[in-house]
């Protein structure tokens, strides 16, 4: 499906320093199937623009996802590998190819446990908004062909209005210069992106005129919305649920972690129903992956907690087993995230004698010269959880941890 | 092995009680009942024991049941360092 994405085609793109729209982005000459491995978020916004115009088959992806083992599997896949090399760039063929599917664009998995699968899009299922959107410019700071990178671009592509400024990955901590330059006034990131613009350059980021935060990609916690809505009390701050697989499933609107229970369990046409089995979020979506139509266990955790269906984590890292008495890491990082002087927080269980695991947790502080002691944070925790689920051990550490997914794996 | 000797894992026991506002007494007779020095605390003194030597310790060795005073929590943490 290509209609409507001529739209956006004289939206401005700011990237790599440069000015243009995406109608004066260059053309690349690209096979079809191909997979694009990307250096410059230039060349990842080219590949889009490439595929909108002619349905060719693509994979786009930021080269450094991409390992020796994950290059030979896509040649055997059919693709023909493209990407950055010395010399501007090479190309290696399919080892069987195949005939192109038109119209098929596909995405991998973050990875985060295992290693990233192969989800087929089209550019229709990854056009999530279609109503008409008020005129904006977004930031564009995720890496490119992941499923956020291309709910925003997808959005500027479709949409008259809707520009888009690209921040590279060495670009990341220097962003909100960028966007105050720019207008950006409207930003989707990790709740992990957004605590660490908070904790490096506070002030820089109250001058970015912010009118639209979005988040996602990680469990979103209060704590990190209630510091945004300080910084901007009069900003639309939403968190949204999204995967590769069952795409954006869950928007929230009203500043608050979690969803509304009453959303359980509730078929509404077009609209993703989501339910709880066991412990685990399951998503039967409209937006979804070739293949994955019906219920998709999600792996992640939830809880309920006074009316809201809070996601903790994944089911396999997010329960703690303290000497039987189950813990949610994702609660303990929510309580620890709160305490005024702390910017982050991961929380793990650790090997521990008579308990089998005990709750521990690193944090970083929000002022590193005048850091919370371990005693401050424990009664804090203690105050607020039962004795099983306070991290008795928790280490420091200088800065917030980010990947190139903009998520810290909490 | 980096051993600790019996007044630091004493100083370690001590954070433990400390961190929740407690005192541990000087008597190594002392009942941990009375002082409420818990499993979760026991673990915990456990575990700042291995941050300091950088060692884990050996948790399946036998004696953990007889531990009912201060002195035995220091009697097995030091025998512990030595399996």
């Amino acid at each position: 499906m290509i209609v409507g994405t001529r739209a956006g085609l004289d939206n401005r793109i700011v990237v790599g320093g440069s000015v243009s729209t995406w109608r004066e982005l260059p053309e690349p000459a690209l096979p079809s199937p191909a997979a694009v491995l990307t250096a410059r978020p230039a060349d990842a916004l080219a590949a889009a623009r490439h595929h909108a115009a002619y349905g060719t088959e693509l994979l786009l992806t930021s080269a450094a996802r991409v390992d020796q083992a994950m290059r030979d599997e896509l040649r055997e896949a059919g693709f023909t590998v493209t990407g950055p090399g010395s010399g501007g760039g090479h190309t290696e063929p399919p080892v069987r190819p195949r005939p192109a599917e038109p119209g098929r664009l596909w995405l991998l998995t973050s990875g985060s446990t295992g290693r990233p699968k192969r989800v087929g899009h089209t550019l229709d299922s990854l056009t999530t908004v279609r109503g008409v959107q008020p005129a904006r410019t977004w930031l564009c700071p995720y890496a490119p062909g992941t499923y956020a990178w291309w709910q925003v671009v997808t959005l500027s592509l479709t949409q008259p209005g809707q520009h888009l400024v690209v921040v590279d990955g060495d670009e990341l901590d220097e962003w909100p210069a960028l966007a105050a330059a720019h207008g950006v006034d409207a930003a989707s990131g990790t709740p992990t992106f957004w605590r660490r613009t908070l904790h490096r350059d506070g002030a820089a980021l109250a001058r970015v005129p912010l009118r639209q935060l979005t988040l996602g990609g990680e469990p979103v916690d209060q704590a990190v919305l209630d510091q945004l809505r300080e910084v901007f009390p009069a900003a639309r701050i939403s968190w949204i649920y999204a995967s590769s697989e069952v795409g954006a499933s869950i928007v929230v609107h009203d500043g608050r972690a979690g969803f509304p229970v009453e959303w359980l369990d509730r078929r509404l046409p077009g609209r993703p129903t989501l339910s709880v089995d066991g412990e685990e979020l399951v998503i039967t979506s409209p937006h979804h992956g070739a293949g994955l139509d019906g219920p998709v266990r999600t792996g992640d955790r939830v809880q309920v907690v006074d009316g809201r269906v809070l996601i903790t984590g994944r089911l396999d890292s997010d329960e703690i087993n303290v000497g039987g008495s189950k813990v949610s890491a994702g609660l303990v990082r929510g309580v620890l995230a709160a305490h005024p002087r702390v910017a982050w927080a991961r929380v793990t269980g650790r090997r521990a004698p008579l308990l089998g695991r005990m709750v521990v947790a690193e944090v970083v502080p929000t002022a590193p010269d005048d850091p919370p002691d371990e005693a401050e944070l424990v009664r804090w925790c203690a105050g607020r959880l039962p004795d099983h689920a306070v991290p008795r051990r928790i280490r420091l550490l200088p800065e917030i941890p980010v990947k190139e997914t903009l998520k810290s794996d909490v | 092995m980096n051993e600790l000797s019996r007044a630091h894992i004493r100083d370690l026991m001590s954070q433990v009680l400390a961190n929740q506002g407690r005192v541990l007494p000087d008597d190594d007779a002392a009942d941990l009942r009375e002082i409420g020095f818990r499993s979760l605390d026991f673990s915990e003194l456990a575990l700042r024991v291995e941050d300091a030597t950088g060692e884990e310790l050996n948790f399946d060795a036998p004696g953990l049941r007889r531990i009912a005073t201060v002195g035995d929590v220091l009697d097995f943490l030091e025998t512990l360092q030595r399996q």
